[in-house]
């Protein structure tokens, strides 16, 4: 068997869409916004300043992003819960991510699951990824978990505070990183233009969930 | 699947008159004895076919060429690989439905230090002589091997469809579906009561919930795909996504029951078990398919469907059945040196002791592994309803996505000093008594003293110190 193929991922879509956007921090920043529990990814934070820069806001990328956080709930980049790649290997309550290893149950909520070691897939859920069972079979796993955000998460976040809007508001509060974001965290922002595919975890060996190292 | 209004076929002639016998001549302890014995022989055939298919899955590199640079023969590795393990959960499936039926009855099913002594092996009472394959040969010996046509033959031995015509047998059968007959008319018969399925309850029996037909290994691309797309396309032009080109083999309509994996507490839910083991293996009716939705070949046919692709099965001479009627030759073909790139060159019927001296602690965990698997599997049965759901996640699948799966995909690249990648040899390691199997597994863990082996395996390593101890279930 040789070894001499393309590297996985190449060649990449060019110009690399992402400059705008804040550099994905590998690490989860400190200190984080709030004592409101770890969530499993971009846009299902439940309070403002909440996400994976961390309380400051980003620390790298354009300069008209640096030291923001976001501005609400719902906003935020990506998870703060510990990074992990798969099927039971959450830490505790609502951090799984999904769509890969689980069942169709599973896969209906995304995000949200009882305990630790009962979430269903990797987090943060990069936007290539799809529901492999039940009746999202084929479907984003990540717009399946903002779906199940907005209708379970949001509205008691709604009766704590009345400001809130109706509706989710984009990530990054609605500027060119609403559009760049609109199906979630994609795999081309998180391993900073395929230099560093292992800065997100995902599992499996079909080569299907967009992020296999 | 057996019908549009009964999910489960009427008794056919034949096994009417096996029903009418046992309902004659044998006593009831006669029948329940039978079919106790026969239920722990159906665990064994089950658990015996999910090394044979694992160890050719495992042999596969489904990522050779990747993305939209995916080449025939990876396309072909990908489905291959991703068809073979939907066979082997599906076995998976079986093994837990025969056990569910067993335990029903108030026998724990015995499942470590039960899967075949060596290899090649036979399956367990089947008939040593079948259908000549492409040796010519009549022997049904399976062995370990790498994926190749010659396996795939091994593969369908193990499926062989029954004919429409075909007695219930228990020993020297030859298709598992006769075996299967043979138990379904024990059940049948009078003697047997829904009582007699009650002795054990369903609650701790394993749930429906533990089970999922696809996972991101059974799924395959049918094509070239762009792997930077969503699934609802993020950019025009090029291939399309991953999501857009995925291939699900398994079907969620394919089981008799109301859902694939159901315990048992009744003769009714007994048969639907049976109904869907033996319709996933074999087809439904002399069928390619076994589900309602038509779309999932039975296990038979799935193989059939990779063989065809492959460049000698257009002049084979080994025997298929007619029914189900054999597909055309498959293109584009996949030549031997095509199976060559994309094959990791594992042995045939790898031992530890016949590895070299550097590799058997390692092969030693592998087995450790595997065995306390097996424990765990029997463990299952004395963790209720719900808190098994937790049991399950933490035993059953970290120690199969993230200790064994992990364990065998990182260390087949090793080329060992005898030319060979190295692979897991799938044996009944002793582990003592299941209340010290863990410590003694943790122990295999610290022979690995090859800085190389364990720089790869370290991770692992770690991960099986986090499975739970199944000792004090055992006291």
């Amino acid at each position: 068997m040789s070894d001499s193929q393309p590297k996985a991922g190449e060649p990449v879509p060019q110009p690399y869409p992402y400059q705008e956007a804040p550099t994905w921090p590998q690490q989860i920043g400190t200190p984080l916004a709030s004592a409101h529990p770890p969530h499993a990814c971009m846009g299902l934070n439940s309070c403002k300043g909440q996400d994976r820069f961390g309380a400051a806001g980003p620390t790298d990328g354009p300069e008209d992003k640096i030291g923001k956080p976001n501005e609400c709930a719902g906003q935020g980049y990506c998870s703060t819960t510990t990074d992990h790649k798969c099927h039971v290997q959450n830490d505790c309550r609502n951090q799984g991510g999904c769509g890969l290893n689980g069942t169709a149950e599973e896969f209906e909520q995304p995000g949200i699951n009882d305990c630790k070691s009962l979430g269903s897939c990797a987090t943060p859920i990069n936007s290539e990824r799809f529901i492999v069972n039940g009746r999202y079979q084929g479907q984003s796993v990540w717009l399946r978990a903002r779906q199940v955000f907005h209708e379970k998460v949001w509205p008691q976040l709604r009766e704590e505070n009345p400001d809130l809007p109706e509706e989710l508001p984009p990530i990054g509060g609605g500027d060119r990183m609403g559009e760049l974001f609109q199906a979630g965290p994609a795999f081309l922002w998180i391993s900073d233009n395929n230099a560093n595919r292992r800065s997100i975890v995902a599992c499996g060996s079909s080569d299907m969930s967009g992020a296999t190292p | 699947m057996s019908s549009s209004t009964d999910p489960i076929s009427p008794l056919t002639w034949e096994e009417h008159l096996k029903t009418l016998f046992d309902d004659l001549f044998l006593t009831r302890e006669q029948a329940l004895q039978e079919l106790k014995e026969n239920l722990q022989t159906a665990v064994q055939i089950e658990l015996a076919t999910i090394p044979i298919y694992l160890y050719t899955y495992y042999s596969i590199n489904r990522i050779h060429t990747r993305g939209e640079n995916v080449d025939n023969p990876s396309l072909y590795a990908n489905k291959a690989a991703g068809i073979m393990m939907s066979i082997a959960v599906e076995e998976m499936l079986h093994m837990s439905l025969s056990a569910n039926i067993l335990y029903s009855l108030g026998v724990e099913p015995q499942l470590y230090k039960r899967s075949p002594n060596s290899y090649p092996t036979p399956l367990p009472s089947h008939n040593p002589k079948g259908p000549p394959g492409p040796d010519r040969q009549t022997k049904v010996l399976v062995p370990l091997s790498k994926f190749s046509y010659e396996q795939l033959w091994h593969c369908l031995q193990i499926e062989y469809p029954e004919p429409k015509i075909a007695w219930p047998k228990d020993r020297n059968w030859n298709t598992i579906g006769q075996f299967y007959s043979y138990i379904r008319c024990l059940i049948e018969c009078h003697h047997l009561k829904d009582e007699d399925f009650q002795v054990n309850g369903a609650e701790t029996q394993i749930q429906s919930y533990n089970y999922s037909p696809n996972s991101i290994d059974t799924i395959y691309p049918a094509q070239k795909f762009d792997p930077w797309k969503t699934p609802e396309g993020s950019h025009p032009g090029g291939y399309p996504s991953a999501a857009a080109v995925a291939q699900y083999p398994n079907k969620p309509d394919s089981h008799a029951g109301h859902a694939e994996l159901i315990t048992i507490s009744s003769k009714r839910e007994a048969l639907e078990a049976i109904a869907t083991i033996c319709d996933q293996g074999e087809g439904y009716a002399h069928r390619e398919i076994d589900d309602p939705s038509q779309s999932e070949y039975s296990h038979y046919y799935k193989f059939l469907g990779l063989q065809a692709q492959l460049e000698r099965y257009e002049h084979h001479i080994e025997k298929l059945p007619n029914l189900p009627k054999p597909p055309a030759p498959i293109t584009p073909t996949i030549t031997d040196t095509d199976l060559e790139e994309i094959i990791y060159n594992f042995p045939d019927n790898p031992t530890t002791a016949g590895y070299p001296q550097d590799y058997q602690a390692l092969s030693n965990l592998c087995n450790g592994v595997y065995q306390y698997m097996l424990i765990l599997t029997e463990t299952i049965y004395k963790v209720p309803n719900p808190e098994q759901k937790l049991f399950f996640n933490e035993a059953m699948h970290r120690s199969m996505l993230w200790v064994l799966n992990r364990l065998i995909k990182h260390t087949r690249t090793f080329v060992m000093d005898n030319g060979y990648n190295f692979a897991p040899t799938f044996e009944n390691i002793d582990l003592g008594s299941r209340q010290d199997a863990y410590t003694n597994l943790l122990a295999l863990t610290e022979k690995i003293t090859e800085e190389s082996q364990l720089k790869v395996v370290k991770e692992m390593i770690e991960t099986i110190k986090t499975l739970p101890d199944a000792g004090p279930y055992w006291k």
